[in-house]
């Protein structure tokens, strides 16, 4: 298990907007977490919110390493939310600073900025499964939806008569 | 993050535009394939941002906390001089880079990466027009005794050869110099509209953050397909090598320091609020930045020669590996990249024309250091007049006939000069008059 330290202080904590170069700390943090080396995802996905807007994805810095990050968007038109919505779709936290403050200084700047660019609604998806991370987004303040997530699993046997 | 839009003055907007149909030729395509490449993105326009809400009030140098100037007729004259070279300068930094990257746009092995580029593209040329917004959103003619169609014409007349800074008269070879460019030359870039972000001339300041915005992807354009290659060049890939990076590197890394300006200089631009950092505190700023750049693609390079590695095993090792220059499991510190010497190469600034190899190594005399850039540039650069005629400034100043600071000023630039014969653009080589840098350069 992973050391758990004292929070960290807010000044300790440098929240900002990502880059490319955060590349390499993400794949990091990644493969602690998921216990998965997956780089080429993290390219795509770094390029992607590069792409769409920088300032709307985050990282945190604690001693000037990566500590963790948070990757977000502003859309509309999905789901049959037709005003401007900030998603925070992704985020993630090495687990040497887990339970330190690094999440919530993230979530607070992505609110922070949303708020600036005249969003009212920030919406995330959460797996039930995991419910610290379902507690985190509650002591910020969020609350369960009417939209909810449906699943349906595809039979890929194959089909009887077909190649 | 709220943003004003608006166009250039109509002859000035269908000048750019004609531009562009010479210069960025796949434009088109672009556009009509913009919803494969880049789903959900707003779709490219060709128009000038300013952002809303910026500070008010002049942020560093001798009138900082006075109100930022609107008009350049209320600054003072030198300062004003010196801001209008730097925004031409910038303006022709956006534009030239557009016409090396179309070079070898063609050649790009993938697609993905090639449609990056294009992007990256369009959005210098809108950079480049954002310049040409200030230039004429704004009366500069007494200033400097131009009028804003000669200003304009001017800036959209320069060829590869032609631009303010030496790094945009390199022309590309390989779509490898594309992606280098992209990771090195544009990250000067980002600096230096990092530093313009507090100009005390507040359109100019205005104009930065969207431009940063859209240069956080162009870094991305050249790092990302970077990270791709040192994985190709690990497992044996016949197309990529990391001695081809590692030489590319070599060529592009000493302009990229001389992007900067004179280590010594830059401190008018301080004093006169236009930006907050000297030339050599920014340059530092910035090794330290491509230092990082190349230790992650060494650290994706070696976990792809050694995927059985964990983290903490890869980290171990290449701190190892940096450490000893050794071996660890069969990869060398020589299969490894390296970022070049600050003063390897070099042409311009303090270091300019001394014999410092890509680790810092000297040499005994001008030949011996010669055969050391023999080997550590790539060869279809070595075969440009570029490098050629930095030789021969090595040489001269080796035997004494001009010292450095002479040389530097010496350097000729390729013009394209006109003729009766309709076929006579051709390029020739001019060495009739010194450059003249400003004190602080840009970069695209």
């Amino acid at each position: 298990m992973p050391r758990r330290g004292a929070p960290l202080s807010a000044e300790a904590i440098q929240v900002r907007s990502l880059t490319e170069l955060d590349l390499d700390g993400i794949v990091r943090i990644g493969e602690k977490t998921r216990n998965r080396y997956e780089p080429d995802l993290w390219e795509g996905r770094v390029t992607y919110y590069l792409r769409r807007a920088p300032e709307g994805s985050l990282v945190a810095e604690v001693d000037g390493e990566v500590a963790g990050f948070m990757l977000g968007d502003v859309r509309s038109g999905e789901f049959g939310i037709e005003e401007q919505c900030g998603w925070i779709e992704v985020m993630g936290v090495d687990p040497e600073f887990a339970g330190r403050g690094v999440g919530r200084a993230l979530a607070e700047e992505m609110l922070r900025r949303y708020a600036a660019r005249g969003v009212r609604k920030v919406r995330t998806m959460v797996d039930s499964s995991m419910p610290e991370v379902e507690a985190f987004f509650t002591r910020l303040g969020f609350a369960a939806d009417t939209l909810r997530s449906y699943r349906m699993d595809l039979d890929m046997s194959p089909v009887p008569g077909r190649d | 993050m709220a943003t004003t839009t608006t166009e250039i003055p109509r002859k000035f907007h269908q000048a750019v535009e004609k531009w562009r149909d010479t210069y960025l030729p796949d434009f088109a395509y672009l556009m009509e394939n913009w919803d494969r490449y880049f789903p959900r993105d707003d779709k490219f326009r060709l128009c000038a941002y300013r952002e809303c809400g910026m500070p008010c009030s002049i942020e560093c140098g001798e009138d900082q906390g006075k109100p930022k100037y609107t008009r350049a007729c209320d600054m003072k004259p030198e300062a004003a001089h010196h801001l209008v070279s730097a925004i031409r300068a910038q303006a022709s930094t956006e534009f030239g880079s557009i016409q090396q990257h179309q070079l070898t746009l063609a050649r790009a092995q993938d697609e993905e990466e090639q449609a990056m580029v294009l992007r990256m593209m369009a959005e210098e040329l809108r950079h480049g027009y954002q310049m040409l917004h200030l230039l004429t959103d704004d009366d500069w003619q007494p200033i400097t005794g131009q009028t804003q169609e000669q200003t304009v014409e001017e800036i959209l007349s320069m060829k590869t050869g032609s631009h303010v800074l030496g790094a945009f008269n390199i022309d590309f070879e390989s779509f490898v110099d594309n992606i280098v460019f992209c990771a090195l030359i544009d990250r000067v870039g980002k600096y230096q509209l990092t530093l313009q972000k507090v100009s005390a001339y507040s359109p100019m300041a205005d104009s930065m953050p969207q431009m940063l915005r859209e240069e956080a992807f162009h870094l991305a354009t050249g790092v990302v397909p970077l990270r791709r290659w040192v994985v190709k060049a690990a497992a044996g890939s016949p197309m990529i090598t990391m001695e081809v990076i590692q030489k590319h590197l070599n060529k592009w890394v000493p302009r990229a320091y001389e992007m900067f300006g004179d280590e010594r200089g830059g401190a008018t631009n301080v004093k006169w609020g236009l930006k907050p950092m000297k030339n050599a505190e920014s340059q530092d700023q910035y090794a330290k930045e491509c230092a990082k750049v190349v230790r992650d693609l060494n650290m994706r390079y070696l976990r792809a020669r050694l995927p059985e590695l964990t983290l903490a095993e890869a980290e171990e090792g290449l701190a190892a590996l940096e450490r000893d220059r050794g071996t660890f499991r069969g990869v060398k510190f020589d299969d490894l990249l390296r970022l070049p010497h600050r003063e390897y190469g070099r042409r311009r600034g303090v270091p300019a024309f001394r014999w410092i190899g890509v680790d810092g190594e000297t040499f005994e005399s001008v030949e011996a250091y010669l055969s050391h850039l023999t080997r550590t540039l790539p060869d279809g650069y070595r075969a440009t007049r570029d490098f050629q005629d930095f030789v021969d400034n090595l040489r001269a100043v080796a035997r004494g006939e001009k010292t450095a600071d002479e040389a530097q000023k010496a350097m000729p630039q390729l013009r394209r000069v006109g003729g009766v014969c309709p076929c006579s653009k051709s390029v020739r080589w001019v060495a009739d008059e010194a450059i003249e840098l400003p004190s602080s350069a840009v970069g695209a």
